[in-house]
């Protein structure tokens, strides 16, 4: 199966790449959140920029760490072992609770 | 990982961060597999959670000439509280997950299920009363 395959870690349900798409996606809704929250700039004013500058952060965060997760997870797959991301998970849901009481805040203040 | 090639099961693996020797403590690694479909499933909540979000800060800026203050805040703060508790929740259940495949013990009831269900319903209710009552 390994001559086979050109995959590094030769899984063939390619994991590695389904949870690194699967981040990829998760930027993109930050990406268009961030569009979405300054489109609205005119109507909440500047505070709706710590909304903005939430979503955008956490989107770059992903981006800049796509290439060494990808690496990580097939590198770990090949061996059979992947070590659970703890940090980024609760980094994720922290920017996705922080979205939301700058949101309620925004909103009950505008 | 990189140093010991092949990680006593009964010690641990010694290369194990502190963050997961504290927050996913005991068992043993699960199928590789099921850890990253653990994760694909929170980031597809996270995901959720952000619509959610989005709609709460769309509905209070977008509907002001449809709905009457009170309405179209409390929905925004419905939306937002739900994504708030979808973020917030889809956390909680990765870990729970994560440790219930660890242990080899069957995995929790989803409680974002509900919790989805019936402030998605909650907030429809509102729009109807409203519609209903304008």
């Amino acid at each position: 199966m390994a001559s086979r395959t050109p995959s590094p870690h030769g899984d063939p349900g390619l994991q590695p790449e389904r949870t690194t798409l699967a981040w990829g996606r998760t930027m993109l809704a930050l990406v268009t959140a961030s569009a979405f929250f300054l489109r609205w700039l005119p109507v909440y004013g500047l505070p709706i920029l710590m909304l903005f500058a939430v979503s955008a952060g956490a989107a770059l965060a992903i981006y800049l760490t796509q290439r060494s997760r990808y690496r990580a997870r097939a590198q770990g797959l090949a061996g059979e072992s992947v070590e659970a991301d703890i940090s980024a998970v609760l980094w994720t849901a922290f920017a996705g609770v922080a979205l939301g009481v700058l949101g309620v805040v925004v909103v009950l203040t505008s | 990982m990189t140093n010991s090639e092949q990680p006593t099961p009964a010690a641990g693996p010694p290369s194990r961060g502190r963050l997961a020797r504290r927050l996913l403590p005991g068992g043993e690694e699960p199928d590789p597999r099921f850890t990253l479909a653990n994760e694909r499933t929170f980031l597809a909540w996270i995901r959720t959670s952000l619509a959610m979000l989005a709609g709460g800060i769309a509905v209070e800026a977008f509907t002001s000439g449809l709905f009457l203050e009170p309405v179209r805040k409390g929905l925004a703060v419905i939306l937002l509280l739900l994504g708030m508790m979808l973020s917030g929740g889809a956390a909680v259940r990765w870990l729970r997950v994560e440790r219930s495949m660890r242990n080899k013990a069957p995995l929790p009831l989803p409680l974002l299920v509900p919790l989805l269900a019936g402030a998605g319903a909650l907030a429809a209710a509102v729009v109807v009363v409203f519609i209903l009552l304008r």
